[in-house]
């Protein structure tokens, strides 16, 4: 399972800004053509100027999603094969994915009345397919790559330990929340280029524990309640006993 | 009663009927026009006022129901029965309020029973909304006698409050775990987002915070709602019963107030006390009303053995609980977001109108049915009644 997981790893040292990634990704869904800004429900992907770098943004695809572990009917789901993908027909329209992902990813269509979350899934009906997701497969320098996750990561770490490498010491996304299926390398610090301090562990490992505790509560709670109604109970009989006593004595 | 004409323009009857125009416009911005012309919700600040005041601001202040009922049936304390009914009806028109609000706030309501098929046991989400469905028809069934003692047909009648009779300890207990778990799943609704919430709010014990303080402010709200129906729905309430709520209120708030201070100083957040941001200013404003004042005031005893201070006191408490409930939801993520997020208004009418209704229900099943005890009717000239000077 864990061989067969697809990444993408980002170059932003050789990303030449052309945004064909943009124009591949709206093709391919069949949105409007005009390059936008900011991530929107008709922008999965855009590239971002920071200075003379640009940065690609996308999903992240995490490991363990925090999207997929807020959405309460389990519409977001981690596949197996790497891609976190959104099951529209469950959706109940809530946004508590867009509340939890610590990346502020998924997108939601404001201005329809029948409105749905976006975002990115890593073209995963391509891949399975064994195509290359269509943004890396657009790009003409080859500053996106796809591939298996382990050598994705292994071709990251090859070029920034490389004996002339430029790049900071980090590939983005290898422990943010828990560690993704994008990664990004860079020679600016990624904090420069607007990338988030993600907490470093996986983020439903934050509210597992409030959840764990749910069963005790009610095992716990519920037997110290049925004891106090018992003792409740057991006081009242006993008062009303004593008070028969007291008064049969009374009577003799 | 009287012939029905038409009724008699007062101001309350002006300011709900005001209400609930705005109400319907915000009805029709929200369902024929969608998020986009009713609200102003975007991406970064994707729960807004309805989540804030409608739901987290509605589940909290209706705990005063399973409060009392605990005390009453498990508890044994027979004082507080006589307000008993009152806290339960609260409570489930309070909920009702969410289950209503909800429909605004799912982007596609008519999906709102998807939970009950789709399960995802990771989401807190997903054990609030059960929780919820759970509890509104724990509430519905504990508060049904009252409206069904009042059938006609005996024999139905009996048999339900028979069978209501020996199932309700049942309903009592299984209320109170359930309240007690989603009170504080509210809270933990914002663990996920670590790193993005204000450290002022942000803590691992989101939960224990928002248990804490969900029962002192249902009772609050509680005493409030009885105090109004003495003054002006007739009802004949021995006022010395909520000056022992307020009794039970104090120290509740002070052990909220002792967790909020050595919280903020085990996740060492004390420096952020006196940052000059809004988040600060929102923050001391929330503490004032829902701990300082509240806590000053309930120990003097000419506030405690006097109504309408009482009510008063309790009215600052539920505006502090709100300004927490909406710090957390709302003020918090601001910074993070980098958007400044004020509700449109039909988001404000919508919630108003919401409320509103709850509170016209609840005067009208006050005056009904058998929720209070009441005075015989008065001349308007006597209205200031015995009870309410007591």
């Amino acid at each position: 399972m864990e061989g067969n997981t697809r990444a993408i790893l980002v170059d932003i040292t050789k990303c030449i800004g052309c945004r064909s990634c943009e124009q591949a990704c709206k093709q391919i869904h069949g949105f409007p053509m005009d390059s936008e800004k900011k991530l929107s429900p008709t922008a999965l992907t855009i590239v971002e100027e920071h200075g003379d770098r640009f940065v690609r943004r996308m999903c992240m695809h995490c490991q363990d999603p925090a999207c997929a572990s807020a959405c309460l009917v389990g519409a977001l789901k981690k596949t197996d094969a790497g891609p976190v993908t959104y099951d529209a027909a469950k959706c109940i329209g809530c946004r508590y994915c867009l509340v939890a992902c610590p990346f502020s990813v998924p997108r939601y269509e404001w201005t329809k009345l029948v409105p749905y979350v976006k975002k990115c899934d890593m073209c995963a009906a391509r891949q399975a397919k064994g195509q290359p997701p269509a943004c890396v497969e657009a790009c003409p320098v080859q500053a996106s790559i796809s591939g298996n996750r382990e050598e994705i990561l292994e071709e990251a770490l090859r070029r920034i330990l490389a004996s002339d490498s430029k790049y900071v010491k980090h590939i983005y996304g290898s422990e943010e929340a828990g560690g993704t299926s994008v990664f990004f390398i860079s020679d600016v610090p990624f904090e420069k280029l607007g990338f988030v301090a993600a907490p470093k562990q996986p983020m439903p490992v934050l509210t597992a524990t409030a959840l764990g505790d749910g069963p005790t509560v009610i095992l716990v709670g519920g037997s110290l309640l049925a004891g106090l109604y018992w003792i409740t109970q057991r006081r009242a009989l006993v008062a009303l006993a004593e008070a028969q006593e007291k008064s049969l004595k009374e009577r003799n | 009663m009287a012939a029905i004409g038409f009724p008699k323009i007062s101001f309350w009857r002006t300011v709900v009927a005001v209400i609930f125009a705005a109400g319907i416009y915000s009805m029709y911005a929200r369902f024929a026009l969608g998020f986009q012309a009713s609200t102003n919700l975007t991406d970064p600040q994707p729960w807004g006022l309805w989540v804030g005041l409608g739901t987290l601001c509605g589940v909290g202040l209706s705990a005063g129901g399973f409060a009392i009922a605990a005390a009453v049936y498990l508890l044994g304390l027979e004082r507080y029965r006589p307000i008993l009914r009152t806290a339960v009806l609260i409570s489930f028109l309070g909920y009702c309020t969410v289950c209503v609000g909800m429909l605004y706030e799912l982007g596609l309501p008519w999906r709102i029973w998807h939970p009950i098929v789709m399960w995802n046991r990771h989401s807190v989400l997903f054990e609030v909304s059960w929780c919820v469905m759970l509890y509104t028809t724990v509430l519905a069934l504990e508060f049904s006698p009252a409206l069904l003692e009042k059938l006609p047909w005996v024999r139905v009648r009996e048999l339900y409050l028979r069978w209501h009779h020996s199932i309700l300890i049942a309903l009592v207990l299984a209320g109170t775990l359930l309240s007690s778990m989603h009170q504080s799943f509210l809270g933990g609704l914002f663990l996920i987002t670590k790193g993005r919430l204000y450290p002022l709010w942000y803590t691992p014990y989101l939960t224990t915070m928002f248990y804490l303080s969900a029962i002192p402010a249902g009772l609050a709200v509680t005493i409030m709602a009885i105090y109004l129906c003495v003054r002006s729905l007739n009802a004949r309430v021995d006022m010395s019963i909520l000056r022992d709520v307020s009794r039970v209120i104090a120290p509740l708030l002070a052990i909220y107030g002792v967790f909020r201070v050595v919280d903020l100083i085990n996740r060492d957040a004390l420096q952020y006390l006196w940052m000059w941001r809004e988040e600060t200013l929102l923050f001391w404003v929330e503490i004032a009303l829902l701990v300082v004042v509240p806590l000053v005031l309930l120990n003097m005893e000419k506030v405690r053995n006097n109504p309408m201070y009482l009510y008063w006191t309790c009215a600052v408490i539920v505006a502090g609980f709100m300004t927490n409930r909406l710090n957390v939801s709302i003020t918090a993520l601001q910074a993070s977001s980098a958007v400044y997020y004020v509700p449109k208004w039909t988001e404000f009418a919508a919630s108003f109108a919401t409320i509103a209704a709850a509170a016209v229900a609840f005067r009208y099943a006050v005056i009904y049915l058998d929720i209070l005890p009441k005075n015989p009717p008065q001349q308007r000239w006597m209205v200031s009644s015995p009870a309410a000077e007591a």
